[in-house]
């Protein structure tokens, strides 16, 4: 039996409902033993209109079921991903999102105007993680006037799907959601890392040199599956869910709960055919239940 | 990285200590075993742990790799407490080794504590391209010493002068046209201050090992960073600023 993944997501047509998630597969160009026929759509490495040279190390620790990460955005900025990324993109045969940071909503807007048609930037993933330097550090995702300003900015530079990626650090998740929507998003990736802390007992101080980091990993996934759920009963765009997803289960968590796509993203550090894996066992699931088509899986959606 | 990057299962098969809690494990990984170059790592996947962790290949022979390590932490316990027959899932070879260009006659391999991790295959592979090696390696006391070795001149050092010469590696090396090494960063920041065309071999924390999540950044010292696992492991010593590095990792990683 022939199961049906196409799916379209945010003004994207996907052939599958398998993203690789942003920061966790640099520009696509990188990781080995891939198998693109799994991949739905790429979503890039986080990156700004200029270069950043990123945080010291220790970037990275290992923490039960996951992992806290503090990169700070190390990218070679837009001139470069338009130079040498954006003309290999241009030649695959699944969409790159590029996932678009900034220091002001202005910034955002401009970096979006910058990339807008060149070939091979299919969309854009707006990471509302960042701090507001304009507004005393704020995080723009924590405000909902904010994360609709910058949402804002960039839809009146672009015609490209706008997503937007919510952050988790955030009461009620519903209200940034319904605040993007109403901004012009076209679809919400959700949710972004959680921020956390760990402790060297050797040294009595933080494990990263940046203090804190965003966990990510199965140890977030079922805190990923409400928010991801919340965000979809608060809005009609369409909902990606990401966070902690290692094989086709916990993606159908996120599916069944609400959301039209799934991205993956730590898995692929621990096994590079991380994502293959998941598209198959999404088909495989399918089959198995007798069900034609992704459209066809029930979702647990109510609109209380 | 690329060419010949295989991702597998291997058995264990034997493992044997040498020295002080300090053990030699060996991988049934053909594939690996066929290609790896000195200085190159594997990246082991472990059940019950998230992240892989990443050993520089110690020797391949036949269908089988080495590798050493210490139990520093529960992935290396769990390593360590792994039977024949177990499997470790494992990705590689990984990383940039070493270079053995350049027409030099002799070459000198300074090591010290798990830092030996890639010096059996560097001097497999110096060997195989004329050179006349010098091993050196050293540890803080005679129970902590690797006593296998592999080279035409053999020089063992402890920081507390319980076997061999008294004092670090780096100090009982002599010159030489090439000069590799692998070991704690503070005695790297030594070679690099000796020898600024060194070969060396850094330690970092690592995520994926394959060049996408950024973790494993190296401090440069024309500025920025780059990765451990797809650029390094092994730099030219002068090129990595030593100050920027952390010194002392809660563990070790032999990468």
């Amino acid at each position: 039996m022939t199961v049906e993944l196409a799916v379209s997501v945010g003004g994207l047509q996907l052939r599958g409902p398998v993203l690789a998630a942003s920061g966790t597969f640099g520009y696509g160009t990188e990781v080995p033993l891939l198998e693109r026929r799994a991949l739905g759509g790429v979503v890039s490495k986080g990156i700004f209109l200029k270069p950043r040279k990123g945080t010291p190390p220790p970037r990275i620790a290992e923490t039960p079921s996951g992992m806290l990460n503090a990169i700070g955005l190390q990218g070679p900025g837009a001139d470069a991903l338009v130079r040498d990324y954006a003309p290999q993109w241009a030649k695959w045969d699944f969409p790159v999102l590029v996932n678009i940071n900034g220091e002001s909503a202005s910034e955002y807007g401009e970096l979006a105007a910058r990339l807008d048609g060149v070939p091979g930037v299919a969309g854009f993933e707006i990471n509302i993680s960042c701090p507001n330097v304009e507004q005393g550090g704020m995080y723009f995702g924590n405000d909902p006037r904010a994360a609709a300003a910058v949402t804002e900015a960039v839809r009146k530079r672009t015609r490209l799907p706008v997503w937007v990626k919510l952050t988790p650090m955030v009461s009620d998740i519903g209200v940034i959601a319904r605040a993007v929507e109403a901004a012009g998003a076209d679809a919400l990736s959700a949710v972004n890392t959680f921020v956390g802390m760990s402790m060297d007992l050797n040294a009595y101080r933080p494990r990263l040199s940046f203090r804190t980091g965003g966990l990510s990993g199965p140890a977030i996934r079922p805190l990923a599956v409400h928010l991801a759920h919340q965000a979809a009963r608060a809005v009609d765009i369409p909902v990606v869910g990401v966070g902690g997803i290692m094989n086709a289960e916990d993606a159908l968590e996120f599916l069944v709960a609400g959301c039209k796509a799934v991205q993956v993203g730590t898995a692929t550090f621990v096994n590079p055919t991380a994502i293959a894996s998941v598209h198959d066992g999404i088909a495989t699931f399918l089959a198995a239940k007798g069900l034609a088509s992704l459209a066809d899986l029930p979702r647990y959606l109510p609109r209380d | 990285m690329g060419s010949g990057l295989v991702l597998l299962d291997a058995p264990l098969t034997a493992a044997r200590e040498v020295a002080y809690g300090m053990w030699v494990i060996s991988l049934q990984a053909p594939e690996v075993a066929a290609t790896a170059r000195a200085g190159q790592f594997v990246n082991l996947g472990l059940e019950g742990f998230l992240l892989r962790r990443p050993f520089s290949v110690y020797r391949a022979d036949g269908d089988q790799i080495e590798v050493i390590l210490k139990a520093v932490g529960g992935g290396t316990q769990r390593l360590l407490s792994m039977r024949t027959g177990d499997v470790v899932n494992c990705l590689g070879p990984l990383g940039h080794g070493f270079d053995f260009g350049g027409g030099g006659k002799t070459v000198v391999l300074v090591s010290g504590g798990l830092g030996v991790a890639p010096m059996p295959l560097a001097a497999r592979d110096a060997r195989a391209a004329g050179l006349q090696v010098t091993w050196v390696h050293g540890a803080r006391t005679a129970g902590e010493l690797c006593l296998e070795s592999d080279g035409d001149d053999v020089i063992m050092a402890t920081d507390d002068g319980t076997s061999g010469f008294a004092g670090t590696a780096v100090a009982a090396a002599p010159d030489a046209d090439l000069v590799l090494a692998c070991g704690p960063n503070r005695m790297l920041a030594a070679v690099a201050d000796r020898w600024p065309d060194a070969q060396v071999a850094v330690e970092t924390y690592m995520g994926c090992g394959t060049g996408v999540c950024l973790g494993c950044a190296v401090p440069l010292a024309r500025g920025g960073y780059d990765r451990a696992c797809t650029e390094g492991p092994v730099y030219r010593a002068a090129d990595v600023d030593w100050s920027a590095l952390p010194f002392r990792l809660p563990y070790a990683v032999t990468a």
